[in-house]
């Protein structure tokens, strides 16, 4: 293992990591590495902060609420004093009604997207997850929230930021793609 | 011909009764008009004189601080599968069924030249079929196969596959001979709906698909490995698993045309996890943007694996397998990082609220040439993922109301979630792990799925 040194650490230049894998899709095997990316958008998050008394009753209260008008919700965030989720654009306006009843503080962003960037087995890939989100930062995007599967990596972020980064995630996998 | 591909794991295999039995189900199915090819995995689990690991250990023991060459290495862990499948086939000649044993550049298994960690890129079963249709039972080394440079080169290279190998050999044998089916032998029954030993009387899954599988199997459960699920849903073979030890059915994994509609699959946990939360609160917009990249970046050069992200403004955190947190205490607890356009001014990282006497040291003499800013992270020791696995259940409203209410009724503190298409995780305790897929695995009523 490397021994860290303060001047190392000052100087370090590091080369660029590939995000495709360094042997192509065979016919038994798909490719390592991204291989895709593809865009879901349509999307409101959801923040609920500054929750009173023991969080997580409190928490409850408002799962409670969004439960009770029947609307899904995806990437639940657990924060110091609340939560966030993301809910379908259509259903904001129903979010934010029942939790109107109740004595949240919350506040809606809409105009939100994911982006899927598909790897196989991307969990066992050792580091690809940790990549991927280095590139999605040093592409400037704001990231809101992250989940994956077996098979990809989701990112949410504003619509802007989502083409944005899909473009350069494509542009990295292109010139990858010609570099082999 | 009508091929089926028994793969047999290290259990199967770890005893002669143990051979004995796995040896009767081949000979079975030879009976049954099948003409079976027969994979294997090294002998026994870790401890066991063979195992892939002991042999790992008998490499590594020379000296602990000088790692092993990844070509040596694949030589050395090669070994346990040849064994193994020269033993099965003498086994097998004992009860009269002629066999022949076959390394996996012998069974045609041609791979890229990424050792330890090899694709198959190609298989010639012209040595198979030709055992085949002598009358023997071909018997393959699972885990292997070889990288030939160019053509003419002479021999070839000898590779291993990595995580899942033994299954991806039988996966990726079953499509190259067309085979029938292809049938993963272990030593549980089938697929459970949860850890036998968090939920003893777990029931076995009949049927499950190839990407409830893949989800199953990367949040915890590794009965098989999703490389192997892959090929056999991209070629159409029905693949099973079954106990060598017992009558039961086994489970089948099917294509998700074959098994529509919605259902909770199971509940899995992972191992154990460390989870950091690295506090970016004292660092301006730009300088967070470098320290998270930074943060990532050396994750990624170090394969680090990541679960639970949790990304906020003022925050970034990930748990990370407790094998690789040495790894990342490593690199990261005093990793000192210095602001563009301000030679006066670094951040320091801090592993641990308690900084370690090297990170004071670091401060202090950095402290002298400028300002030093800390970036503490938070440290969860002892932390494990429970995950509910489902297929088109996900979407469902209430399900994480449903989730961290059972768990809140019964006292479990849940430190972070995360969700996917086919799967609900909590983060909660090591101590808590059992209970916590108890109670998931009841209330979701999975203690009666068939």
């Amino acid at each position: 293992m490397r021994s860290k040194t303060m001047t190392e650490t000052l100087n370090c230049e590091l080369d660029p990591l590939p995000l495709l894998g360094g042997s192509h899709e065979t016919e038994f095997e798909k490719r390592r590495g991204v291989s895709h990316t593809e865009l879901r958008d349509g999307f409101a998050q959801v923040h609920v902060t500054q929750l009173v008394g023991e969080v997580m009753p409190a928490r409850l209260a408002v799962l409670q609420a969004v439960a009770q008008v029947q609307v899904s919700i995806d990437f639940l965030k657990l924060t110091p004093t609340g939560l966030s989720f993301l809910v379908p654009s259509d259903k904001a306006a129903v979010v934010e009604t029942a939790l109107a009843g109740t004595d949240a503080k919350f506040s809606v962003r809409r105009d939100r997207s994911i982006v899927m960037i598909h790897a196989v087995n991307i969990r066992d890939e050792e580091g690809l997850i940790a990549l991927v989100m280095r590139e999605a930062i040093a592409a400037g995007t704001t990231i809101d929230h992250v989940g994956d599967m077996h098979d990809r990596l989701l990112l949410v972020v504003s619509e802007a930021d989502a083409v944005r980064l899909q473009s350069r995630l494509q542009a990295r996998l292109d010139e990858e793609s010609h570099a082999h | 011909m009508r091929i089926k591909v028994m793969k047999f794991g290290g259990t199967s295999v770890a005893t002669a009764e143990a051979r004995l039995r796995s040896a009767m189900r081949v000979i079975s199915a030879k009976e049954q008009g099948f003409k079976p090819v027969v994979v294997v995995s090294a002998i026994g689990r870790k401890g066991a004189p063979y195992a892939t690991d002991t042999l790992i250990s008998l490499l590594r023991e020379i000296d602990p601080d000088v790692e092993p060459e990844a070509r040596e290495m694949d030589l050395m862990i090669a070994c346990g599968e040849i064994l193994s499948s020269v033993i099965f086939a003498h086994t097998l000649k004992t009860l009269g069924h002629a066999a022949q044993a076959f390394r996996g550049g012998q069974a045609g298994i041609r791979t890229d030249g990424i050792y330890g960690n090899a694709r198959i890129v190609g298989i010639n079963p012209s040595s198979l079929i030709r055992s085949v249709e002598n009358g023997h039972i071909p018997v393959v080394c699972g885990f292997q196969g070889t990288f030939v440079d160019h053509p003419g080169a002479p021999g070839g290279e000898l590779t291993t596959l990595g995580r899942g190998g033994s299954d991806t050999t039988g996966a990726a044998l079953g499509a190259a001979l067309k085979a029938e089916a292809v049938e993963i032998f272990t030593d549980v029954d089938g697929i459970k709906t949860a850890d036998p030993d968090a939920v003893n009387h777990a029931p076995t899954l009949r049927k499950v698909t190839y990407d409830e599988v893949a989800e199953i199997a990367h949040l915890g459960a590794k009965v098989v490995h999703p490389r192997a699920a892959e090929i056999a849903m991209q070629y159409g073979i029905p693949l099973w698993v079954k106990n060598t030890f017992s009558d039961d059915e086994g489970t089948e994994i099917v294509s998700r045309e074959n098994f529509p509609g919605r259902r909770v699959t199971g509940v899995t946990h992972t191992g154990k996890l460390v989870y950091l939360q690295f506090d970016l609160s004292g660092a301006g917009e730009t300088d967070r943007t470098v320290l998270e990249s930074r943060i990532y970046e050396t994750m990624a050069r170090y394969g680090v694996n990541l679960f639970m992200l949790d990304v906020s403004p003022s925050s970034t955190g990930f748990a990370v397998p407790r094998s690789q947190y040495a790894i990342v205490e490593n690199v990261l607890d005093g990793l000192v990082i210095p602001v563009e356009g301000d030679p006066r001014r670094v951040y320091l990282f801090q592993i641990g609220l308690q900084a370690s006497r090297e990170v004071e040291t670091q401060a202090k003499l950095l402290g002298l040439l400028g300002e030093v800013r800390r970036v503490p992270a938070s440290l969860t020791e002892g932390c494990t993922m429970v995950s509910l696995v489902g297929h088109e259940y996900m979407q469902q409203s209430g399900l994480f109301l449903q989730v961290l209410s059972v768990l809140s009724e019964n006292q479990i503190s849940v430190l972070q979630v995360s969700d996917s298409d086919y799967s609900l995780s909590v983060l909660v305790t090591e101590s808590e792990r059992d209970r916590a897929v108890k109670l998931l695995h009841q209330r979701f009523g999975l203690d009666e799925v068939s």
